[in-house]
């Protein structure tokens, strides 16, 4: 009895899901987004409060979160819903927000194969002004200042 | 001491905007009823590129970075042609630095503006001592935190705990900088007394 017995249960335990305490652990690749955040300073925002908006719905919050200790922050967004996903970094009273356009590749014409990423993002912001093109400017400004103030200063000055 | 763009709710920086014009506006007629602005225009003009300069070399200190503010030597030198300079000096870090937002600039000018209005009468209830310049620079510094800081506390963010904790660090940082703009604006007003009187209020 035992001999049949015995076998019959093992095999009926093993068919029981809820009691098992093996996992079984696999991977995918994705396409995800890695955000940076720094001040000007080249200081990495660690810790800093993140809060992505889907271009859905813009005025709630579709993730929210914190970099790491480099000023990183990773997020996949959600394929359906494509357009300009918005990302708020702030620390203290300082941050900013950053557009990132999510489109879908040009259609594939052999159209076979399913492996593809389906997510179009660009590998990198837009790029922002030099820093000698903002140094330029800000020199522009200055002497803009100065020469008004000598120009008003002359004015004065000069005999009636 | 500049609010980004993207951080505040419209419910404040459309008010901000709306304060800060009408009080430009005001400000402007005060000037006109002053009589003959150009007089005045020369040293509002060096003072606010002294301002956008000075506001745009950042010191890093944990969390953040600090910079010189000067609002208070403005409000003090300057009176009533204060706020116009601290409008476009403002408007100029923001464009070429991107220091502080264009949505937020109404805001930012009220954080800046207020103090070195107080810093103003300050130092013109002191009857022009050397205490009552230095207090003026520490009070144009330290009203700007502070309304920096409340500003702020008004819109923390999904964690409020963590803003909490990087605004005190920020404002615990700013504090040398009121003793160091004390010291600035006292010092510039009295070389100014010593080389050219005509230039002080």
């Amino acid at each position: 009895m035992m001999r049949t017995l015995l076998p019959s249960l093992l095999l009926w335990g093993l068919g029981m899901p809820v009691w098992a305490h093996g996992v079984e652990l696999g991977f995918s690749t994705t396409p995800a987004i890695e955000v940076q955040a720094r001040y000007d300073t080249g200081q990495p925002m660690a810790k800093a409060q993140v809060t992505v908006f889907a271009p859905g719905d813009p005025g709630v919050a579709w993730l929210t979160g914190q970099t790491d200790g480099e000023g990183r922050f990773w997020f996949r967004p959600d394929p359906a819903q494509l357009g300009a996903w918005q990302v708020r970094v702030r620390q203290g009273g300082h941050g900013g927000m950053l557009t990132i356009p999510v489109t879908t590749p040009a259609e594939d014409v052999m159209g076979d194969e399913p492996e593809a990423p389906d997510l179009k993002i660009p590998a990198s912001p837009p790029a922002s002004l030099s820093p000698w093109l903002r140094l330029g400017m800000a020199a522009s400004w200055v002497w803009g200042l100065v020469g008004t103030a000598l120009f008003f200063a002359r004015k004065t000055h000069a005999p009636s | 001491m500049h609010l980004p763009d993207g951080l505040l709710p419209p419910s404040l920086w459309i008010p901000g905007w709306g304060i800060s014009g009408l009080w430009l506006g005001l400000n402007l007629r005060q000037i006109q009823h002053r009589g003959d602005p150009g007089r005045d225009l020369p040293r509002a003009s060096l003072l606010t590129a002294v301002f956008f300069l000075a506001g745009s070399v950042q010191v890093p200190v944990p969390p953040a970075s600090v910079h010189l503010l000067l609002n208070g030597l403005l409000g003090v030198l300057l009176g009533p042609w204060a706020l116009p300079a601290i409008t476009v000096g403002l408007l100029l870090q923001a464009i070429t630095f991107g220091h502080g937002g264009l949505t937020s600039l109404g805001v930012n000018i009220l954080i800046m503006g207020i103090p070195a209005l107080l810093a103003g009468w300050l130092y013109r209830l002191s009857r022009g001592s050397w205490l009552g310049a230095f207090m003026a620079g520490a009070v144009g510094v330290g009203g700007a935190v502070l309304l920096f800081w409340g500003t702020v506390l008004l819109s923390l963010g999904d964690n409020p705990e963590a803003e909490r904790q990087a605004l005190l660090l920020l404002v615990l940082a700013h504090s040398p900088l009121m003793l160091i703009e004390g010291g600035i604006t006292a010092g510039v007003i009295g070389f100014l007394r010593r080389v050219k009187p005509q230039l002080l209020p």
